[in-house]
């Protein structure tokens, strides 16, 4: 590894493994992720992609292996402190804070995030309403959170995720319940989010949204890393097809190929 | 917006008394409105504070001091140390241990007064009596002691730091991702809730002129201030205040009519504020949809 | 060696009546997740209607026990399905303040109805007492005991074999799925609510033969109920009778507890609250879910 290459890496997971009772959910699995890009995270049901954002998050210490934003173990950091290392995450089950509106909800991550500290009550909420309008949630900034649609919903959590001011932001299948255009929508924010800096790991089922916005994709089955490479790379891989569609169907493509 | 504090200077012992008394539950109840009504952490021993506060004033006029300042400055630091040393280990228990648990600090506390010695034991401490022109001045003491309470939590409220708490309350795990350090901030609200309450017992003692463990630790001052946050809107900045005035105007009334039988129907108001007015009365001035939303509301409490 | 085995024994007998205050107690919670501060009260009323039958009608007070349960048990039901039904699942605040305010109704109808006045009740075997291996036993307090223990194996029994008894360890596990089997849910709330009462109007009408009665004599056993609660586990019915015995026994050592700090005399006797919070807080801070419950935390 070059020193270019090294000073590249912001994100190192490096042969994590968590188990819970007898099952390993995750196992061996090891990474890289390079400043500025966009990395995928795929795979079947139950390979252990949520579990894995939860190791990157620190909501889980893992059994084995380390995860290392720049040079900090995450697990050594206690939970509300990994916001301020830089990294931000979003739940697939949004629970905002209900009786706050949608404004205070992004404001508090303005205050308490990584440059929170420094900030005012009011430079916080003027950074919210800047975060607001880039996310889309402009017109319902005054309105109790919990009565927000789904796709808003959405929008609410990167917000709050963006507050943070993080160098690493993990969205965890952000797009699931979003119709046709929304996930266009969706897509063409997190590229903006992406330009701005922020190096992202998205989590999804969609293959089709993964596939347009990673420049990288690993692949998950099983709590193990099957494969890695470009969207293209990945997508044609035996394996991958095989672990999504079952091995019949891997072995039946595989004839007709050498036909 | 609730900011109607006179000063009814009346020339009339029982008023001024009352009224005293008044602003005490109030300040009281802004004290149990950091912790419970922002921060959501219900405390069931917030009496506590207020007996600590008040036996500070009572030990240091043993000793010979009588000054008020010095009365209020050791109980809002002996407090604020209590309340950190105490809240460190209880504030990670959830909902009802915590309100448990603090219920049996204030009862352990009741236990240590009535048996140490220099605390005057049961038998209580005695101060330098009020006289009459000092009455005045204990009731301004108090006025000053709630007015900072409101103060203080309108500004709080306002601020980081109260956001901090409310979103503690909303979501604690949520709060964390978010940055908020759980613990320090919970015993942030607990200490400055104690100095509320520790204030207001510091002044009441040398008012009132005595105090031991069944006056300083009475049941009755742990629930009444939460009755009040509650029927004035927890969580709000003028919901204790006005608690206050309304539960004591009631009281008040009671004990005229009933005398010992007041007791039955405060508990019985009681019960009826729980079950019909929860959020307080905040809650339905600012309730939109009338007699049918305040009921379906109700009703998603029951089974 | 005599007084250890002496204080051994009488934290035992203590243990049973704490027991079966805190059985009530954890059902209540355990089912309904409600605190319920009334359950002293309970106690209470217990106590006095024994006083009562006893003054009256000469019953001898383990006569009454039964006639206590099943007083109490209805009162219990009444109450829960009138009141406390409408703020189940509200939160804490709700059930806390309003278990208080009628505990602080029933006190003060208790005090209108039998004033302030101590009272007791005098049976023949009241003091009378046996000594096996240099130890006191009073047997009074043995026989509560016993009634205690028995109480506890009834009530474990129907809770496991009877079809209430399923229905309510159902309702605890999962209310919607209890609903959807057929459970009518506020009925069995009642019933639990009212097996709470029962069980404490049970161990007030035991304690007259130990204890003096006043209106008030239910708080002292509420705290202490709620801390053997939580020692045992919450919600268990073995964690309440293990948790009474336990902490009886660690109360009874703890009165021998007789300490000059600072030219300050502290005698266990007197700080019986302290002990009970000291061990709360430290089962709280060191195994939350007591001897013998669930980890559910």
């Amino acid at each position: 590894m070059s020193v270019a290459e090294a000073r590249d890496v912001c994100l190192r997971v490096e042969n994590v493994g968590m188990r819970f009772g007898g099952l390993w959910a995750l196992d061996d699995v090891s990474f890289k992720v390079e400043r500025g890009t966009i990395l995928g995270l795929i795979g079947p049901n139950g390979s252990g992609k949520t579990t894995m954002m939860n190791v990157i998050s620190g909501v889980y210490k893992p059994t084995a292996g380390s995860v290392l934003f720049g040079e900090k173990r995450i697990a050594d950091v206690p939970t509300h402190d990994v916001c301020h290392l830089g990294i931000a995450r979003t739940f697939q089950v949004v629970k905002p804070f209900a009786s706050l509106t949608v404004r205070e909800n992004v404001a508090v991550g303005a205050m308490y995030g990584r440059l929170g500290a420094k900030r005012s009550g009011k430079d916080a909420f003027s950074r919210t309403d800047e975060l607001l309008d880039f996310v889309g949630l402009g017109r319902v900034t005054d309105r109790p959170a919990s009565d927000l649609t789904i796709p808003d919903r959405k929008r609410l959590e990167v917000a709050k995720a963006l507050a943070l001011d993080p160098e690493l932001l993990l969205l965890d299948e952000v797009m699931a319940g979003l119709n046709h255009t929304e996930v266009d929508e969706a897509l063409h924010l997190l590229r903006e989010v992406n330009q701005r800096g922020v190096t992202l790991i998205v989590v999804e089922h969609l293959m089709k949204a993964i596939m347009s916005i990673s420049k990288h994709v690993i692949v998950l089955a099983e709590g193990k890393k099957i494969a890695e490479g470009s969207p293209l790379e990945v997508t044609s891989s035996p394996v991958v097809i095989e672990a999504y569609l079952g091995s019949r169907f891997a072995k039946r493509q595989q004839e007709e190929r050498e036909r | 917006m609730g900011l109607l504090l006179f000063v009814p200077g009346f020339h009339n012992d029982y008023i001024n008394l009352t009224f005293r008394n008044i602003l005490m539950y109030a300040a009281m109840s802004y004290g149990w409105n950091m912790i419970g009504g922002y921060t959501g952490y219900v405390s069931f021993g917030n009496v506590a504070f207020f007996g600590i506060g008040a036996y500070c004033s009572a030990v240091l006029s043993r000793a010979g001091v009588n000054n008020l300042f010095a009365d209020v400055g050791l109980a809002l630091v002996v407090c604020a140390l209590f309340a950190i040393v105490v809240g460190l280990p209880i504030l990670r228990l959830r909902g009802h241990y915590f309100g448990i648990a603090t219920l049996g600090v204030a009862l352990g506390l009741t236990d240590l007064a009535n048996n140490l010695d220099f605390l005057g034991g049961s038998g209580g401490l005695n101060l330098k009596q009020a006289d009459q022109a000092h009455f005045y001045l204990y009731y301004y003491a108090m006025w000053v002691v709630t007015l900072v309470c409101m103060v203080a939590t309108f500004f709080i409220a306002r601020s980081k730091l109260g956001y901090a708490f409310v979103a503690i309350r909303e979501n604690e795990e949520a709060a964390q991702v978010l940055g908020i350090a759980p613990t320090r901030y919970k015993v942030t609200a607990w200490a400055i809730g104690a100095m509320m309450g520790g204030a207001a017992g510091a002044v009441f003692a040398p008012a009132n002129g005595f105090v031991d463990p069944g006056t300083a630790f009475a049941l009755d001052n742990n629930v009444f201030p939460i009755a009040m946050a509650i029927l004035g809107g927890m969580g709000t900045a003028s919901g204790p205040f006005i608690g206050a005035l309304l539960l004591s105007g009631v009281n008040e009334i009671l004990q005229q009519k009933f005398l010992w039988l007041h007791s039955l129907f405060f508990g019985a108001i009681i019960v009826l504020i729980v079950l019909f007015l929860p959020r307080g009365l905040m809650y339905l001035v600012g309730l939109r949809g009338g007699l049918r939303r305040w009921f379906s509301d109700l009703r998603a409490f029951r089974v | 060696m005599q007084l250890l085995l002496q204080n051994l024994v009488n934290g035992i007998l203590s243990g049973g009546i704490l027991a079966l205050v805190a059985l009530g107690f954890s059902l209540v919670y355990g089912i309904m997740n409600i605190i319920n501060l009334a359950h002293g009260a309970y106690i209470m009323l217990g106590a006095y209607l024994a006083w009562q039958l006893f003054t009256s009608l000469h019953l001898d007070p383990m006569l009454s026990v039964p006639l206590a349960f099943v007083a109490l048990f209805v009162f219990g039901y009444a109450v829960q399905r009138t009141i406390i039904n409408r703020v189940v699942r509200a939160p804490v605040l709700a059930t806390f303040l309003l278990t208080f305010a009628l505990s602080l109704v029933f006190v003060t109808i208790a005090l209108f109805i039998w004033t302030g006045d101590t009272r007791g009740v005098q049976t023949s075997y009241a003091g009378a007492n046996f000594t096996l291996a240099g130890v006191t036993v009073p047997w009074a307090k043995l026989l509560t005991l016993v009634v205690a223990l028995a109480i506890t194996g009834l009530l474990y029994l129907w809770l496991h074999r009877s079809k209430m008894g399923r229905a309510i360890r159902a309702t605890s596990m999962d209310v919607g799925a209890a609903q959807l089997v057929g459970v009518r849910v506020p009925h069995v709330y009642g019933i639990t609510y009212g097996l709470g009462a029962g069980l404490a109007g049970a161990a007030g009408a035991l304690l007259t033969l130990s204890y003096p009665l006043t209106p008030t004599m239910g708080d002292p056993f509420l705290i202490k109920g709620f801390v053997v609660c939580v020692l045992g586990g919450l919600g268990s019915v073995e964690g309440a009778l293990l948790g009474g015995l336990v902490y009886g026994v660690i109360s009874s050592f703890a009165t021998q507890f007789d300490v000059t700090i600072l030219g300050q005399h502290l005698s266990g006797t007197g700080l019986q609250d302290v002990v009970a919070l000291i061990v709360l807080l430290l089962v709280l801070i060191v195994r939350p879910r007591g001897l013998v419950g669930r980890a559910t935390v």
